[in-house]
């Protein structure tokens, strides 16, 4: 095997130069997300209308009063645009915030108490993994019908599963190396071994699920939206998708490119975002990636 | 003598090139393994990830989720606030309904029952396949379901082999000149397109090619009055109004397949079957498909089965924007109008397919995979 290994290594292509933060994927990533945060927050001041209220006559083309025209009661759809934002990032945040909270108290629970409680996680998990996330969020918005709260809660609790499984299994190898035995041996107790030694080392795996997990929410919150079965009052992106592809013979008047383009735009490049910091940054967290590279 | 050298190296390279390297990623069944976990894939069917789980264990598994979710069917529509009856009540009506309707209605859908009578009687139903009656259509589910299930199998169906021919094609490609500017192209141009939600895809599409080029149909599954022309007019018909559904879900999983195939084929370059061929002298064209490709394809077909039971959820997305009559456009129909009942049965049917291609997918890895093989 090593011989092999040898020549493996003569005949490979030119490896690339060492992962930094400067990597154009995380600089794109992370001007995206940026850019979004700062429309959420500024959305008041960057949304020239209240995106509730009627602003205009409906259905006008964009003009230099209404950049992207008005929507069929008269909403200033660039306005809806800028406060959509607000309602797509609180999800990005707080559905994964919620998923990573369960996943790393049952996944590095299960991994450092071991035994009979993590064969029974591991089932558990198991079973629960195989539950399809998006049927089960279709019923459970139209049982219960109201807004993002429930939006961000099912999506969290669907979440945490997968996330539980990875730092399970990164745990229950950490626990049988080294330095956690001696830290254990120097009588240090489970609380010091999660602090300084657990918690360093998950703390990548985490940050890369969490950046994974809020594109996916994103995607998810729109799409529930999109079937129309977000909140009704919310201005959000998929809400918009939801009442201008309702509208009939939207693809036959030129409402679609103001109307539809836009906020779908949005959803894609919130998505990307997102996308590409998870796939920059996985190099400069993950240090097997580095040396298979 | 070449047939030896293919199998020698197929042995070797399960030694070599997919064993999981350091120890700090190790640990069974970790799904940070495999390469296409590095970058987003959507968490929708929530795939199994097949670990090295013997088959009975996978079964076991698999059995377990499906009761949890014949059980979720039953108790949610319960736990919700309002239940069955309220929904139903409201629907249509704007009067207070009187105590005495809603005590009738009670006793007919037998919810005066104790809890677990009536999970009983709900499982006993389940197993003769009545799913109640569709409050919009007035028809019994089981029928509205079993007229949708073929639509849904060929809109998944057929993404799925474009999806493997064009994302194996271009894994191939770009893992075989892995870096060069084609390389880079097809990759980002693959993760933009995986960026963009299927429902907005879906519009893009309609907007391009059916309304502004005319090329393709705007909705639906076939032509309002196909049935009086023959049988291959017909056939004809279906395809042309399969073309853009099929090709929206083609591309929201493109990424993955072709990430897959990239990656096992880069993990191929350095072997030594290939140095021993180029040693020979075997055309380039050769070495690419007929031994490097050849020997990664193995996690491409696992992964293959696994994006099916992505693929289902995602369809729902693509059927409503194309009001294609498959079994998502009906969940999300259902749900929207308050059919229970039908959402219900939607729910069960779907949830119960992506179950059973993650199984499946498990399966064929372990018949294929010699590390689970044992």
């Amino acid at each position: 095997m090593n011989g092999d290994r040898a020549v493996t290594d003569v005949e490979r292509a030119p490896t690339r130069s060492a992962p930094t933060w400067r990597s154009p994927l995380i600089v794109a990533g992370a001007t995206i997300v940026l850019g979004l945060t700062l429309a959420a927050v500024l959305a008041p001041v960057l949304a020239p209308y209240d995106p509730t209220a009627v602003a205009g006559p409906s259905l006008q083309a964009p003009s230099a009063r209404h950049l992207l025209g008005t929507n069929d009661v008269g909403q200033d759809i660039l306005s809806q645009l800028v406060w959509g934002t607000r309602v797509s990032l609180s999800v990005a945040l707080l559905a994964p915030l919620l998923a990573v909270v369960l996943g790393v108290l049952v996944g590095v629970g299960a991994g450092l108490v071991g035994g009979m409680v993590d064969r029974v996680v591991t089932r558990v998990l198991d079973v629960l993994l195989a539950v399809p996330v998006l049927p089960l969020l279709i019923v459970v918005a139209a049982l219960v019908r109201s807004g993002r709260t429930v939006a961000i809660l099912a999506i969290g609790l669907l979440g945490w599963p997968r996330l539980a499984r990875v730092v399970r299994s990164q745990t229950l190898t950490l626990r049988r190396r080294g330095f956690v035995a001696s830290a254990h041996g120097f009588g240090g107790g489970p609380l010091y071994v999660i602090r300084r030694h657990l918690g360093p080392a998950l703390g990548p795996l985490i940050a890369l699920r969490f950046v994974d997990l809020a594109s996916v929410s994103i995607f998810l919150e729109s799409g529930l939206a999109f079937l129309g079965l977000g909140d009704p009052h919310a201005v959000s992106w998929g809400n918009m998708l939801n009442r201008a592809l309702g509208r009939q013979g939207l693809y036959y008047s030129p409402l679609w490119a103001w109307w539809v383009l836009p906020a779908g735009l949005a959803i894609s490049v919130a998505i990307l975002g997102f996308a590409l910091l998870l796939v920059g940054l996985e190099p400069v967290f993950n240090p097997r990636w580095r040396r298979s590279r | 003598m070449v047939g030896t050298d293919s199998a020698a190296s197929l042995q070797c390279r399960h030694v070599t090139t997919t064993g999981p390297a350091p120890a700090s990623f190790g640990g069974p069944a970790d799904p940070s393994d495999l390469p296409e976990e590095v970058l987003p894939v959507r968490d929708l069917g929530s795939r199994t990830r097949p670990g090295r789980r013997s088959w009975p264990a996978v079964v076991v598994s698999s059995a377990m989720t499906v009761l949890l979710l014949v059980t979720l069917n039953f108790l949610l529509p319960r736990a919700m606030p309002g239940g069955p009856v309220e929904a139903q009540l409201s629907l249509g009506t704007s009067n207070p309904v009187e105590v005495d309707t809603r005590q009738r209605l009670e006793e007919y859908y037998g919810l005066d029952r104790s809890l677990p009578a009536q999970y009983w009687s709900y499982l006993g139903d389940l197993a003769r396949g009545d799913l109640g009656l569709s409050i919009r259509h007035n028809v019994p589910v089981t029928e509205l379901l079993l007229a949708r299930l073929p639509w849904t199998v060929l809109l998944v169906g057929s993404a799925m082999a474009v999806a493997a021919l064009v994302g194996l094609i271009a894994g191939i490609h770009s893992g075989w000149r892995r870096g060069s500017l084609a390389d880079q192209g097809l990759l980002a141009g693959f993760m933009a397109v995986s960026s963009i939600p299927p429902f907005f895809l879906g519009s893009v599409a309609v907007f391009l090619f059916a309304v502004k080029l005319d090329w393709f149909p705007l909705a639906g599954a076939r032509t309002t009055f196909a049935a009086s022309s023959g049988p291959l007019a017909q056939v004809l018909d279906v395809a042309y109004h399969l073309v853009l559904p099929a090709a929206v879900l083609a591309l929201t999983f493109l990424l993955t397949l072709y990430l897959v195939m990239r990656s096992t084929m880069v993990g191929e370059l350095g072997s030594d079957y290939l140095l021993l061929g180029r040693a020979k002298g075997l055309l380039e064209r050769r070495l690419k498909y007929r031994y490097a490709a050849r020997n990664a394809l193995l996690p491409v077909v696992t992964e293959l089965a696994l994006l099916l039971g992505v693929a289902v959820p995602i369809a729902i997305f693509v059927e409503e924007v194309f009001a294609y009559p498959g079994l998502g456009r009906l969940l999300a129909e259902s749900a929207f109008a308050r059919d229970y009942p039908t959402m219900q049965g939607c729910f069960l049917l779907l949830s119960l397919l992506v179950v059973v291609l993650n199984l499946v997918a498990d399966l064929v890895n372990a018949r294929l995979d010699p590390r689970v093989r044992g």
